[in-house]
């Protein structure tokens, strides 16, 4: 008769054995993968290493925040590739949760046409693939027209085929970017100040678009406008900011899909909070909007930001599409590498590496947020 | 009648008796409601007319077509209706295909009854349809012309990658679940690790990867088809988080039962079969379902790795010269396909939560 | 009881390394085994050279030449699978064994010849990269595309060619790449892009099929280069190399020799000269020396007809497209088709 301390023992062994066992189990498949990998690629005579990304591209893509040639080389393009997935992932966040918002109170409100007009939003744009809905909405927007059909708006703002011209400030593409960086950046210090959501996006907004008039003032040309506006020439629009159809439909297309999810999440958020507390607004002589902003949603909010920071890391994953409608995201431009160089092994790897970078990023930021909320209850 | 508050009469009259005051109430709200409801049935004007009312319906009417701009043209769908649904498959085998999707459906619709909801019969019928699926599809097993995968396309083939993907990813998804609650720290950290990294990838690197890079990993024998591969490594996407609804199952059940479990005297394994998982299955149940309706959607993605899937079979159906004015009406024509079981599964769901709501109180 | 775990987990081990490259068979030989012959389709059709038909049946000169192969080898020319692949997954879908050969409009470059491990077949077809605008821009050669914008196929030399000109003769543009053949056309004609840059024999079958405005699209003076086009393979198997240029060769011969899918079985009843009579197996010498059947060359003319009949089946006067042979001809007929001697 075994005592229990015997097994107890007997019980702790077997746990290190089957422990054991699971990491031999995983060293081995690592080595016989690594073993085999090198003995493909010799036998494949497949060149391996990193030395291809010093090396020159000599092709071209869609879409760039910053300068590019075709003599780039393979690590500045493909760091093209990761501005792009995070920049366009970065607005899709955005929008998304904006929208999402709206609809989501919208499918919570009490008018019935409201509620069904949001529900069949909901229901059209949830229920069917991203990926048909980026291509399908691609090729409507490709159809608008070359640019000498292209939609007037007060003759500052055009939309065609081949993308939206808007009027911009006269500055280069530098000095926007580190503006929407210096933007970002005053964002964060307000985040870490104790001013309340509302008033520190008021003062986000009106201080960005402040600098940035200034500074534009400051380094524009001399004797040329302050703002750019844009101007038909020859085969193409000049001046003002030029938004390719590409990232247009990648915008809309993960916008319409994305807030239809958001929308899910914030509704299940506004039904979770306690009917007592509306009503004691309602008591209080609250209006309809201050009852939203000051009880509803900072109530919901704690049960809305874990789903909504995986939605987050979604809406990331989700620029993988770009290479279904020819925008330059990171996986196209890992793609197009991988065909033009061969590396494909170091470059898939890149590009994990990567996109486990980035959604690491979100959730340590989600995360943090959480954390904020839960203390502002105390 | 005013001040008598007669009290309704049946449930219709009291949401009739809200829906009046919600949406006519005030002056504001009758303003909304005309202003949403005109633009709704705007909407739906349109759309009809196009739709229906001035479309052209058959191949044989095309060149009425251009002639008809305010309508669509479903001629393209007449004509080309077979690529769309069935690939590439062999033009004279394709009632094998169509049979095969149907098998696949109608043990989708089988699995929603609650009479099926054992793992055991579950497991079955899912195996069942699958095997009959793919007996039907390749052909040479039952005695008819063999259709290799290649040839497997369309509809067909995005249910096929569907039944295949959960098949196999459900029960990796409860071995990743019951792992990452494991009390030995390897085993729960090898586990946390698998499942965080394939849920930070986006799903088409893990495809493209099993596609593409996978076989210089593989010994010359294992690499197989690349369909295969593909299936693979979609499932073990799915099974990452299936694993996460799995553990929000196991966190509902008490871990006194585990407990009171061990101390009768029971195996791990006896406790978890026969107490644990049947309620983690029925706590997960509705979130399961929202799962397998993400898959069902995500499938779209394999064509971007080249496969021959309803969306890719759709964009061929308009490439040929004299159909490529008419996308609109292919697109339509998938989205709809797509829809209808989507949101057929995610009401099904809904009404299922709903149900078990009602059932806790 | 250990030594028998470290046994069974070295026997376990081996299975999973790689065996060594003696060991391995060949690919005419893994065909055989396998009775079918992997060859690369397009993700779409590639109108003339990889298409599909309202039959769902691939078709095209791509096609075509997969069949005659696969005839060569198993003699069927139906025994094989055409797998689907966009521009970027062919070269790794042949480096993992996903198909066999890769018949698809590819051109023969250095780079591929030696950094990805690919060989080459003798060219089948050459054309170079032009470059086709809408025709109510009114443009007739490059330079007068600056500020356009340019499509193409990602992951092709095109792709290259078209950004290296364009900027040797320093003009300005935008480019927009696709993944498909079918996006990249769809795109064009919704007027996405001024201009379409692809391989001038592709260009040429698109125009054709416009052909209710002839005028609506033009194609540029400009010569960007001119491309063999081969079949690839990978490295390291001659035997399958060998295989496959002689199995062009033959297709050619045959077109000099005047042998065509009617009238081969006669001529292999009386052949007109020794070299025919080789050719069709009628005297020994051409199986043995490639370890195949000594008709093998009969049958694929049988099944595919010769070089000139596949052309003008996809590409030529018996297609909607209707395109000259121009330097595709043979040698003897103003091109520069030519085969090895055949002794």
């Amino acid at each position: 008769m075994a005592t229990a301390q015997e097994l107890r023992a007997k019980a702790k062994q077997r746990q290190i054995m089957i422990q054991s066992a699971l990491i031999v189990f995983s060293l081995t498949i690592l080595w016989v993968a690594v073993s085999n990998a090198q003995s493909n690629l010799t036998r494949l005579n497949m060149t391996s290493g990193f030395a291809f990304l010093d090396r020159g591209t000599g092709w071209d893509y869609s879409f760039s925040l910053i300068d590019r040639d075709i003599n780039d080389r393979y690590s500045y393009t493909l760091f093209v590739g990761f501005l792009n997935t995070v920049f366009v992932g970065f607005i899709c966040i955005v929008t998304t949760t904006f929208f999402g918002f709206i609809i989501g109170t919208l499918r919570d409100a009490q008018h019935p046409a409201l509620r069904f007009a949001a529900n069949v939003y909901v229901q059209i744009f949830r229920n069917i693939p991203l990926i048909l809905q980026a291509v399908f909405l691609y090729a409507l927007l490709i159809h608008l027209g070359g640019p000498r059909q292209a939609i007037s708006i007060a003759d500052v703002a055009f939309l065609s085929g081949r993308g939206m011209m808007l009027p911009g400030l006269n500055i280069s593409a530098t000095v926007a970017i580190s503006l929407v960086l210096a933007s970002i950046l005053f964002g964060i210090v307000l985040l870490c100040t104790k001013i309340t959501m509302w008033r520190g996006l008021l003062v986000w907004c009106c201080g960005s678009v402040l600098v940035a008039l200034v500074v534009a003032l400051i380094v524009k040309p001399a004797g040329e406008s302050v703002f750019s506006v844009p101007v038909l020439q020859g085969l193409r629009f000049q001046g003002g900011i030029n938004l390719p159809i590409e990232l247009l439909a990648m915008i809309l297309s993960i916008t319409l899909y994305g807030s239809a999810y958001i929308a899910e999440i914030v509704r299940g958020g506004l039904n979770q909070v306690p009917r007592g507390l509306v009503e004691a607004g309602q008591a209080l002589g609250l209006t309809r909007m201050s009852i939203w902003t000051r009880i509803k949603v900072p109530m919901a909010l704690r049960s809305i930001i874990p789903p909504l920071g995986n939605q987050w890391i979604f809406m990331m994953k989700a620029t993988t599409i770009g290479i279904a409608i020819g925008f330059s995201d990171l996986f196209y431009i890992t793609v197009t590498s991988i065909s033009q160089s061969g590396q494909t092994l170091e470059l898939i790897m890149l590009l994990m590496l990567t996109f486990l970078a980035i959604n690491y990023a979100i959730a340590l930021f989600t995360n943090w947020l959480n954390t904020r909320m839960k203390l502002k209850e105390n | 009648m005013v001040g008598t508050a007669m009290p309704p009469q049946s449930q219709f009259e009291v949401a009739r008796a809200r829906f009046k005051k919600n949406a006519f109430g005030t002056p504001v709200a009758t303003a909304i409601s005309i202003v949403v409801f005109t633009g709704l049935a705007y909407v739906l004007w349109n759309f009809l007319n196009w739709a229906v009312f001035q479309a052209v319906w058959s191949k044989e009417n095309v060149d009425m077509c251009d002639a008809h701009s305010g309508g669509a043209c479903w001629s393209v769908i007449d004509a080309r209706y077979r690529l769309i649904l069935f690939g590439t498959y062999p033009f004279d085998e394709q009632w094998r295909s169509i049979t095969a999707a149907i098998v696949i459906v109608l043990t989708v619709i089988a699995s929603c009854f609650p009479a099926m909801w054992q793992a055991k019969r579950l497991s079955l019928l899912w195996v069942a349809g699958f095997v009959g699926y793919y007996l039907l599809m390749e052909g040479s097993l039952i005695g008819f012309e063999r259709v290799t995968t290649d040839g497997w396309g369309g509809l067909s083939l995005t249910l096929f990658l569907f039944a295949a993907v959960v098949l196999l990813g459900m029960p990796m998804g409860l071995g990743f679940a019951l792992m990452r609650r494991s009390e030995m720290p390897v085993v729960r950290w090898f586990a946390v690790i698998f499942i965080d990294t394939l849920r930070s990838l986006p799903l088409v690197t893990t495809l493209f990867t099993a596609a593409v890079v996978v076989p210089l990993f593989l010994p010359d024998w294992l690499v197989g088809d690349k369909i295969w591969r593909v299936i693979v490594g979609f499932a073990l996407f799915f099974a990452a988080y299936q694993a996460e609804v799995f553990r929000g199952g196991f966190q509902a059940i008490p871990k006194g039962q585990l407990e009171a479990g061990k101390a009768l005297g029971i195996n791990y394994w006896s406790i978890m079969g026969r107490i644990i998982l049947p309620q983690v299955f029925r706590h997960a149940l509705p979130s399961t379902i929202n799962m397998v309706v993400v898959t069902f959607k995500e499938t779209a993605i394999v064509t971007i790795i080249g496969f021959f899937d309803i969306l890719a079979s759709g964009k061929v159906a308009f490439g040929a010269p004299e159909w490529s004015p008419y996308y609109i009406e292919v697109f339509f024509f998938v989205a709809a396909i797509y829809w209808v079981f989507i949101f057929s599964l995610g009401q099904y769901g809904e009404y299922l939560k709903r149900r078990m709501a009602l059932a806790s109180h | 009881m250990k030594n028998l775990f470290a046994a069974s987990a070295m026997a376990a081990v081996s299975i999973f390394t790689p065996q060594l490259a003696a060991a391995q068979s060949t690919t005419v030989q893994q065909i055989m085994d396998r009775g079918s012959m992997l060859c690369s389709g397009h993700n779409g059709s590639y109108f003339g050279f990889v298409e599909v038909n309202d039959q769902n049946e691939w078709k095209g000169l791509d096609i075509d030449l997969c069949r005659a192969l696969t005839t060569a080898i198993l003699g069927d020319p139906d025994a094989n699978q055409i797998v689907p692949l966009s521009w970027a997954q062919r070269f790794p879908a042949l480096q993992s064994g996903d198909v066999d050969i890769i018949i698809k409009a590819t051109g023969w470059t250095m780079g591929r010849d030696t950094e990805l491990g690919l060989q080459f077949s003798l060219p089948y077809f050459f054309g170079g990269a032009q470059i086709m605008t809408h025709g109510d821009l009114g443009i007739t050669d490059a330079t007068g595309l600056v500020g356009g914008t340019v499509c193409v196929e990602a992951g092709t030399t095109i792709e290259r060619l078209v950004a290296n000109y364009l900027k040797t003769i320093d003009v300005e543009h935008t480019m927009v790449s696709y993944e498909s053949a079918a996006e990249l056309r769809s795109a064009y004609l919704a007027n996405r892009c001024d201009a379409f840059a692809a391989w001038g024999p592709s260009l040429a079958v698109l125009r054709a099929t416009e052909l209710d405005n002839p005028d609506a699209h033009v194609i540029l003076s400009d010569q960007l280069s001119s491309e063999p086009i081969s079949a690839a393979m990978r490295q390291g198997d001659e035997g399958f190399v060998d295989t496959v240029n002689w199995a062009i060769a033959a297709l050619l011969i045959a077109e000099e020799e005047g042998i065509t899918s009617a009238n081969v079985e006669d001529m292999a009843a009386t052949p007109p000269n020794p070299r025919v009579a080789r050719l069709l197996g009628v005297e020994p010498g051409m199986g043995e020396r490639l370890g195949m059947r000594d008709t093998w060359a009969r049958e694929m003319i049988a099944a595919v007809g010769n070089f000139g009949e596949i052309y003008d089946r996809n590409l030529g006067k018996d297609s909607p497209y209707n395109l000259e042979r121009g330097l595709n001809n043979l040698w003897s007929h103003g091109g520069v088709l030519y085969a090895p001697i055949l002794d």
